[in-house]
């Protein structure tokens, strides 16, 4: 009866196979969702020691700790919304899970150091490129109130056509200055004098 | 009438090379700029305005009042860096930097910017970094200068890798900060952002937030002094919001601390190195007159009188450590020469003369009979080895210090700006209370009886001024003190 109803080329097995196929898609498209979901957890991010190292000053910013007790996990600032989108992010991620398993030891908390103000530069770059979209999932422009009397004025008025990273940056992480003032040795200095190190310790390493 | 004509030569001559002198050192302050206006209000500063304006109303008021504001100069034209600037940071879009050092304000008061660059007001963390260690450190700790010391005297600026300021070095508007661009100074140290008013800085409270306390008690003097009585009772006749302020001229209430250490008067240019006119260091043990050097490069120190004089060429270490070449050199009497011209703009020459000779015998007195006597046996209970090398570590190291710094100072200071309290109770009075009542049974308590008796002999008793001391059956009672009884017993 049912066979009656169906097109001749919808045989048994083409029945099975798009059964089982879409299963296994919806499988797969809730497996994204779970492995998305995952990835963006603090706690899997951390799993690497050298994001420890980034968390830490994560854990004492408002992102972390608002009043409100609304937490930012990683991946609510550093990945896409939607389902595709996020998992281009992961799959672009990929490329510093390479770095992080061949690359330098960024477990070491000096060459992590060193390190830091190019991936700021990066992670800067690609909030300016996504429009900030991950602020603005929580963040509305125009619904920026503050606390201080102006702050709302400036929102819809002087930050008009402009993108949250432009102003609000080193929020989170270790300070780092903007790419255009950024000065190398004077943060290798930094780094060396923080650990103890002989100067001209951070040129050597990084050269590594 | 030979003898007196060439004395009157020879005098016509020092008294035009000392104006002449200190004309070519200091121009004339106050200088219009002379840039094209097109080097300032720039684009780039218009949208400062718009956001602090709402962010920051107070800061954007102020300038809006200002000469500046006036003049279509914009935060940018004063905030702009370089990006390979040390402090340079970006700033929504902008690179800027926080600090507007002296060389910043120099790019359109260059005149001002260069007096002030050499003048002991731009070398004050230099002078005091030899006392730091003990005075700041020991005595103290860093928390208590970066709130202390640095406040008046300024910090070393510290830009850290990550671009912020070290918040021990910054905020910070002391007179001697050393900004990260290698200038010395603070110009908001007296002209109070960002307003940046010319009244505002001739007011002595620019002066006397720093000079006041046992270090430099100027505002105590100046508030008890004939001149400072004046300011307070005329000072809606000052004439303080006008563009030229020539003492004589453009007012003549009263002088301020400006009026003569940087005033101008007819005849005589204002000056932004603020030292210039000072004849005497009274800041020390023992006062000596100074010379000013004027190096080839502009900056200038003061030499003790006592010092080898050095040739015009020669090289001699600035007041930073560096080694500089010897471009001039303005003695004593021609830096007094100059202060004293302030003096007849409102006094007769006699008036000036006599005032002035008595302050210098007043510092006379202070140091012959308490300064070099003093200074003479601590020198011999270091070499003695009676006392150990670090200071402050035995009370007579505080005895001698509260004796020639704390009443010392303030008796000289005293003398020189004719306050009587200053100069004689809170001063001289002190300063022999400390000496015979505590300094001197100090000596005889670290350097026991026989020693302390051959050091008070050699370099006290010796001195007429102090022989009262060992002839006790000389004294002259005093009613209420000792033996005489007061008439009403």
């Amino acid at each position: 009866m049912i066979r009656s109803l169906l097109p001749s080329f919808i045989t048994r097995h083409v029945l099975f196979a798009l059964i089982i196929g879409g299963l296994g898609g919806m499988g797969f498209i809730l497996f994204l969702m779970e492995f998305d979901h995952f990835t963006s957890t603090e706690a899997f991010c951390t799993s690497c020691h050298s994001m420890e190292i980034v968390a830490e000053p994560y854990r004492a910013s408002a992102h972390y700790l608002p009043d409100s007790g609304v937490r930012a996990d990683c991946g609510d600032c550093h990945v896409s919304e939607g389902i595709f989108a996020a998992t281009w992010d992961h799959i672009l991620g990929t490329k510093d899970l390479l770095a992080q398993i061949f690359g330098p030891d960024y477990d070491d908390p000096v060459i992590n150091a060193l390190h830091l103000p190019e991936a700021a530069f990066a992670a800067r770059d690609w909030f300016r490129k996504t429009d900030s979209a991950t602020c603005r999932r929580c963040h509305l422009q125009e619904s920026i109130i503050g606390t201080r009397p102006d702050t709302r004025q400036i929102h819809l008025e002087d930050a008009k056509g402009k993108t949250c990273i432009q102003c609000h940056y080193n929020l989170v992480h270790r300070k780092v200055p903007d790419e255009k003032t950024f000065k190398r040795e004077k943060w290798n200095r930094m780094i060396e004098q923080e650990f103890d190190l002989e100067p001209g310790t951070a040129a050597r390493l990084l050269e590594q | 009438m030979n003898y007196w004509n060439r004395q009157t030569r020879i005098l016509g001559r020092v008294y035009l090379s000392a104006l002449l002198l200190i004309g070519v050192a200091s121009p004339a302050a106050a200088d219009k700029v002379t840039l094209d206006p097109g080097s300032w209000g720039k684009e780039e500063g218009k949208a400062c305005i718009d956001c602090h304006r709402k962010s920051s109303a107070g800061l954007v008021t102020q300038w809006e009042q200002s000469a500046h504001a006036t003049a279509k100069v914009n935060c940018f034209d004063c905030h702009q860096a370089d990006p390979a600037d040390d402090d340079a940071i970006e700033h929504e879009g902008s690179v800027i930097a926080t600090i507007v050092s002296p060389k910043d304000c120099g790019r359109c008061h260059d005149t001002e910017f260069r007096q002030n660059e050499g003048s002991v007001h731009a070398a004050s963390l230099s002078h005091i970094a030899q006392q730091m260690p003990v005075l700041g450190e020991n005595l103290g700790g860093s928390a208590a200068i970066a709130t202390g010391c640095a406040g008046c005297h300024g910090s070393r600026v510290e830009v850290r890798g990550d671009g912020t300021l070290s918040p021990d070095s910054w905020p910070n508007t002391g007179i001697g900060r050393i900004n990260p661009d290698g200038s010395k100074g603070s110009c908001s140290a007296c002209h109070g952002r960002h307003g940046f008013s010319k009244a505002q800085a001739r007011e002595p409270s620019a002066c006397t937030r720093c000079h006041s306390g046992p270090d430099s008690p100027d505002r105590a003097i100046y508030a008890a002094s004939k001149h400072g009585m004046m300011f307070e009772a005329y000072r809606d006749q000052m004439n303080m919001e006008a563009d030229q302020w020539v003492a004589g001229k453009d007012y003549s209430a009263a002088p301020t601390c400006v009026t003569c250490h940087m005033g101008a008067v007819p005849g005589l240019k204002s000056t932004h190195d603020v030292g210039l006119r000072n004849a005497w260091n009274l800041n020390t043990p023992v006062s000596e007159k100074q010379y000013l050097i004027i190096f080839e490069d502009g900056d200038k120190r003061d030499l003790p009188e006592s010092q080898p004089l050095p040739k015009r060429g020669s090289e001699l270490e600035k007041s930073d450590g560096s080694m500089g070449k010897v471009k001039t050199v303005v003695s004593p009497k021609r830096r007094r020469q100059v202060m004293n011209k302030v003096c007849l703009e409102c006094h007769g020459k006699g008036f000036a003369n006599s005032f002035l000779g008595r302050f210098d015998s007043l510092v006379k007195l202070y140091n012959l009979k308490f300064g070099e006597p003093a200074s003479a046996i601590m020198q011999a209970l270091y070499e003695k080895k009676i006392l150990t090398p670090a200071p402050f570590d035995e009370p007579i190291e505080f005895t001698y210090r509260e004796l020639w710094h704390d009443a010392g100072t303030r008796a000289r200071h005293g003398a020189a700006m004719a306050s009587p309290n200053d100069t004689s109770w809170e001063g001289m009075n002190r300063v022999g209370q400390i000496f015979y009542s505590r300094f001197l049974p100090q000596v005889r308590e670290v350097a026991g009886a026989a020693e302390a008796k051959a050091l008070i002999e050699q370099h006290v008793t010796s001195q007429e001024a102090h022989g009262w001391l060992i002839q006790p059956e000389r004294a002259e009672p005093v009613p209420d003190h000792g033996m005489e009884k007061s008439d009403h017993d």
